[in-house]
């Protein structure tokens, strides 16, 4: 009987530890994503303290912050900035990328590892080395402080992973489809834009929104290429705000602000990624 | 058989030609990336706007100051203290999710937030947490909270030391990125024959013998590859150190600060050489250590 009971009191003491290493793993997570949001909607009591210990939760809870960036007429232009320069990305990106991905992931491409490795290869470099020569050969061609240089910057960012998901999209499409087609007389574009494209639309989605976060809070290259000069992106905002040391709960909302939408669409590409290809298309 | 032969190029032409433009683009920066790297670095500015190269006066100049040195000192120190702390903490995750229970979808996409957050949002987040003289952090270790302990009496100045501010930029790396050393760790665990496991507990093996001698003897490929990925990482990091260190900087740091605040894009580019250059040597000497090590486990 003690035996069975020291047992129970062993296996007891182990499901404890399990539970509190799951509650602490969850909390070194979740807490600081708790106090960024915490700190973008307190009010200034509730940082500046005098002393006393910051609440867990504001005294008052405001929107202040964020309306206060709102009201804030370099806000507007940072955001247009920041979409413009993402929408623009995902275009070349997706341009080049795509017919890129069909031919690598449709033909047998004599050297293809070589190939693969070639395209990747610059993305091997860490960013802080590669931008200091593109900015220089940028500012040669007088492509520094504009949105062109920036956007050429970004797709050198983005066109590998564009690849590479574009790639393994239409490697899943099963090549009977295409055969049969053959078959009936389709020609190489019919396809291309009437078979395979609309079937590889949702890996070709997940690189679209892949490119647009990468570029959205993309911050190295933008701050070589863009400075901060006149054109300004929400990454180089923040930057900017940081420098000047402003209210914590102001840099907490810009901070909730490029956040949001990345935490949303990944949660959302994550879905995206997961649903088959090509379900349904063969029965 | 030559008129065949053209015919099969002119085929393999026709198929690749939507190729190529991606492969001009990307091939074309890779160019331009080493051509001005390797020229900026071995050129030496004589009088403004002239130009001697080939030089080896920007290295040396490198190499002779204090800054450099200092730099390579942080970024080494950073690489072997953060890789571990990176796999080590990916791997408790792993752990955590390799075992089926309640909720542990949910647990898994929690898990996975910090690495949606962009890198410069976080550093932000950890700029505030570890204010100097408030901030919750000096709160909560001056015990005034009352779930904590007083750990200490005065503030600390977190951004004001070398090894705290280098330490708080590990702490955001790993704090970040080690979701990705749970996937990759856990895709290991995921393809260890459950039936091994079984095995070893039915022969009376606790959970730490079982993964100090069949879990990670196992997990040698994944670990190696987590191993290698974060380590070029590490060496790679740039935005953490830079908000938050400041002049504790890293190579990375001092690659901005040449550049942006002494305006010398030549000694700028020779430490980003330098940088690219120890990451190849970094990977080839860790995997001519871990060919060593395969070699000798192949003996035993």
């Amino acid at each position: 009987m003690p035996l069975a009971k020291s047992s129970f009191l062993k296996k007891r003491a182990k499901g404890l530890v399990w539970v509190a290493s799951i509650l602490f793993s969850v909390a070194l997570v979740v807490v600081p994503v708790y106090l960024l949001v915490k700190y973008s909607v307190s009010d200034s009591g509730s940082i500046n303290t005098g002393g006393a210990p910051i609440p867990l939760w504001p005294y008052a809870p405001t929107l202040r912050s964020f309306t206060y960036l709102f009201t804030e007429s370099q806000f507007y232009g940072v955001i247009v900035n920041s979409i413009i320069i993402a929408l623009a990305t995902v275009f070349c990106s997706m341009l080049l990328g795509v017919p890129a991905a069909y031919v690598l992931g449709r033909y047998r491409v004599p050297f293809r590892r070589t190939m693969l490795l070639g395209l990747i290869s610059v993305r091997l470099f860490p960013d802080i080395s590669s931008v200091i020569p593109i900015t220089e050969f940028f500012i040669r061609f007088g492509l520094q402080n504009s949105y062109l240089g920036a956007v050429l910057g970004h797709t050198l960012l983005a066109l590998p992973y564009v690849i590479f998901i574009g790639m393994s999209a239409f490697e899943s499409i099963p090549s009977d489809l295409e055969q049969q087609a053959q078959v009936m007389g389709a020609g190489g574009f019919t396809i291309f834009f009437k078979i395979l494209l609309p079937l590889s639309i949702p890996g070709l989605i997940a690189a679209a929104i892949y490119t647009f976060l990468l570029s959205w809070d993309e911050f190295i290259f933008s701050y070589f290429l863009l400075g901060l000069g006149k054109i300004s992106t929400l990454t180089l905002f923040l930057r900017q705000k940081l420098a000047y040391a402003p209210p914590q709960n102001l840099l907490a909302a810009i901070s909730v602000f490029i956040s949001v939408p990345v935490i949303a669409f990944s949660l959302a590409l994550q879905k995206y990624m997961t649903a088959g290809y090509t379900s349904g298309s063969v029965k | 058989m030559l008129r065949a032969w053209f015919n099969r190029q002119g085929k393999t032409i026709k198929q690749i030609w939507p190729l190529l433009p991606a492969a001009a683009y990307l091939l074309g920066f890779l160019v331009i990336v080493c051509a001005y790297l390797i020229g900026l670095t071995f050129s030496t500015e004589t009088s403004p706007g002239h130009f001697l190269f080939p030089s080896m006066h920007t290295l040396s100049t490198i190499f002779t100051g204090k800054q450099f040195s200092k730099a390579l000192i942080n970024t080494v120190a950073f690489v072997l203290v953060g890789t571990p702390l990176e796999i080590v903490s990916g791997f408790f995750l792993a752990i955590i999710l390799y075992n089926s229970f309640k909720f542990r979808s949910i647990i898994r996409g929690l898990f996975l937030i910090p690495l949606a957050l962009p890198a410069l949002v976080t550093a932000t987040l950890l700029f505030i947490l570890f204010d100097f003289p408030g901030g919750h952090i000096n709160h909560l270790l001056m015990g005034k909270y009352a779930v904590f302990p007083q750990v200490i009496s005065h503030p600390i100045d977190w951004r004001g030391s070398r090894f705290f501010a280098l330490g708080i930029s590990l702490l955001g790396k790993a704090w970040r990125d080690a979701p990705i050393s749970m996937l990759i760790l856990l895709s290991g665990l995921n393809a260890i024959d459950p039936e091994i496991l079984d095995a070893a507990k039915t022969m009376g093996a606790g959970l730490r013998r079982r993964i100090w001698h069949v879990i990670l003897p196992l997990m040698i490929p994944s670990l190696s590859a987590v191993l290698l990925l974060r380590s070029i990482e590490m060496w790679k990091e740039f935005i953490f150190p830079f908000i938050l260190a400041g002049k504790y900087g890293l190579l990375g740091t001092l690659i901005e600060s040449l550049y942006n605040d002494w305006g010398n894009s030549n000694q700028a580019a020779a430490v980003a050489l330098i940088l690219v250059l120890c990451i190849v040597f970094s990977t080839l000497l860790f995997l001519w250590v871990m060919e060593i090590l395969k070699k000798k486990v192949l003996k035993v």
